[in-house]
């Protein structure tokens, strides 16, 4: 008698110390379950006013700049019209203005499916990291891209790609799955790079990925900070 | 009798299986992009760059509206207009790389023997951009939004190329900015330089008082892309659109 409840029993705690343990590391993976939940819930409300906070900032400081470019182009005489004209032109490149042309569309996606199907696999494996998003980027400039956006993000000169934790960056600010990649240039010669790279490597790996050229890409302007302290025009020029 | 005995604990087994599966389920799929899961620390950093962000952007909004006043009182002055529409030039030539440069910042040499690769270049310009680098270059040439860093294939080896330049050794890469701040972003803890010394390659970081970084050499044209001008009376393009996504992720915060 005693022996036929000791089999199941052996079972039983066999099966759930494997489940516990499995539990156990999951929890890991976020490593924030109960106690330090509720600081991170503090942190959380900060970051989302902080950011609410900083759209405001984005939003007067487009408002402030197209005030701005309206009052530099309006006189308009001799030498000063040269000097708007480059200024203008200088914006344009740098990223101050909103363009459009023809270019590509890209749209990369997180595999949940597959995350779903296989729960106890490591999850960063079915999710986009920033440097999918860095080679996507990478590829397109050698492709001669003119002008990128990443989810509404501008990429300027000083546009930073980058990750806290699974959290994806650009421009310092949150961007989220969906990536939307706005790319203008010629779309056969981006496509071709693309496809052959990184864009491949997400396919092979089932991630969900379009590619759609466009006759007209609209690109938004930047609406970040130009604050340069430490670099001074070479004297002399 | 001997049947009832066997059916409790397994039962038991089954339901217990059950709901922990299904917890952990709910655990996997909420990890990915949920602020909450994140960890405390990757918080607080984010916390730390927001703050930075938008300390630089009350102080860009001041700047403005300095030279949005300036501009006003200058409208029928013409040198001060013209003084005006040569500072932003000068500030944004910065970001296209028509001029030279000088100020502190950082160099990194990096040596022939060590064995870095293209993609290393791109991640240590993107740490230094993110560590608050106004301009870089690497050897002769400036990093501009087109610069292509990329490699190409001579005499049986990969070269690194810049906008298909082939570079030399030594690689420097120089960086203006504050010069603590370049250094730390690329030396911390699970960084770039810790990736690098995985394969044995140590590039040489020295702060320095006085860089000179060179204008941009090439030219690039534009063929496609052309000022967009939103129809009147609707807001440009998106910008009714909340930066952060609306998508499922961020909506369980």
């Amino acid at each position: 008698m005693k022996q036929k409840w000791l089999l199941p029993l052996t079972i039983v705690c066999i099966i759930s110390s494997f489940s516990l343990a499995f539990q156990l590391k999951i929890l890991n993976y976020s490593s924030n379950s109960n106690p330090l939940s509720e600081k991170n819930t503090n942190l959380v409300t900060i970051i989302n006013d902080l950011e609410a906070e900083i759209k405001e900032q984005e939003n007067q400081i487009e408002k402030i700049r197209n005030d701005l470019s309206t009052l530099q182009n309006q006189q308009v005489e001799g030498e000063l019209q040269e000097l708007q004209d480059e200024l203008q032109k200088v914006k344009i490149l740098s990223g101050l203005t909103p363009v459009s042309g023809k270019g590509i569309v890209i749209t990369v996606d997180d595999y949940s499916q597959g995350l779903q199907a296989n729960p106890n696999d490591d999850p960063n494996k079915y999710i986009i990291h920033y440097e999918n998003l860095l080679n996507i980027v990478s590829e397109l400039k050698v492709g001669g891209a003119e002008a990128i956006s990443i989810n509404d993000q501008r990429l300027i000169t000083t546009s930073e790609i980058r990750c806290v934790g699974n959290v994806i960056l650009v421009n310092t600010t949150r961007i989220a799955p969906p990536f939307e990649v706005r790319v203008i240039g010629s779309p056969k010669i981006l496509a071709e790079i693309i496809n052959n790279g990184e864009l491949e490597i997400l396919r092979t790996s089932n991630f969900p990925v379009t590619l759609e050229e466009q006759n007209e890409v609209i690109i938004p302007a930047y609406k970040g900070e130009l604050q340069f302290n430490y670099s001074q025009a070479v004297k002399g020029d | 009798m001997k049947k009832s005995r066997w059916q409790v604990p397994l039962t038991l087994v089954f339901i217990f299986m059950g709901i922990l599966i299904s917890l952990q389920f709910q655990a996997q799929s909420r990890i990915a992009s949920d602020l909450t899961m994140q960890r405390t620390e990757n918080l607080i950093a984010m916390v730390r760059g927001l703050s930075d962000k938008r300390q630089k952007l009350a102080v860009e909004i001041v700047d403005l509206n300095q030279q949005l006043r300036s501009q006003m009182e200058s409208y029928r002055d013409e040198t001060k207009l013209k003084t005006n529409l040569k500072a932003e030039l000068d500030k944004l030539n910065i970001l296209t790389g028509n001029t030279p440069l000088e100020g502190s910042g950082l160099t990194i040499t990096i040596s022939q023997n060590m064995p870095v690769l293209y993609i290393d270049l791109i991640h240590i310009t993107n740490e230094l951009w993110a560590a608050g680098a106004e301009a870089i270059s690497i050897n002769e040439y400036r990093i501009t939004n087109n610069t292509s860093i990329f490699f190409g294939e001579e005499e049986l080896s990969n070269v690194i190329t810049v906008n298909n330049h082939r570079l030399s050794f030594p690689i420097i890469i120089r960086a203006l900015g504050d010069s603590n701040n370049l250094e730390k972003g690329l030396t911390m803890p699970g960084g770039i330089m810790d990736r690098l010394a995985l394969f044995n390659a140590y590039p040489f970081l020295e702060q320095a008082e006085s860089l000179t970084i060179p204008a941009s050499q090439d030219v690039h044209y534009n063929y496609f892309l052309k000022e967009y001008k939103p129809p009147e009376n609707e807001p440009a393009i998106n910008t009714a659109d909340p930066h952060i996504p609306d998508n499922p992720a961020s909506l369980r915060i």
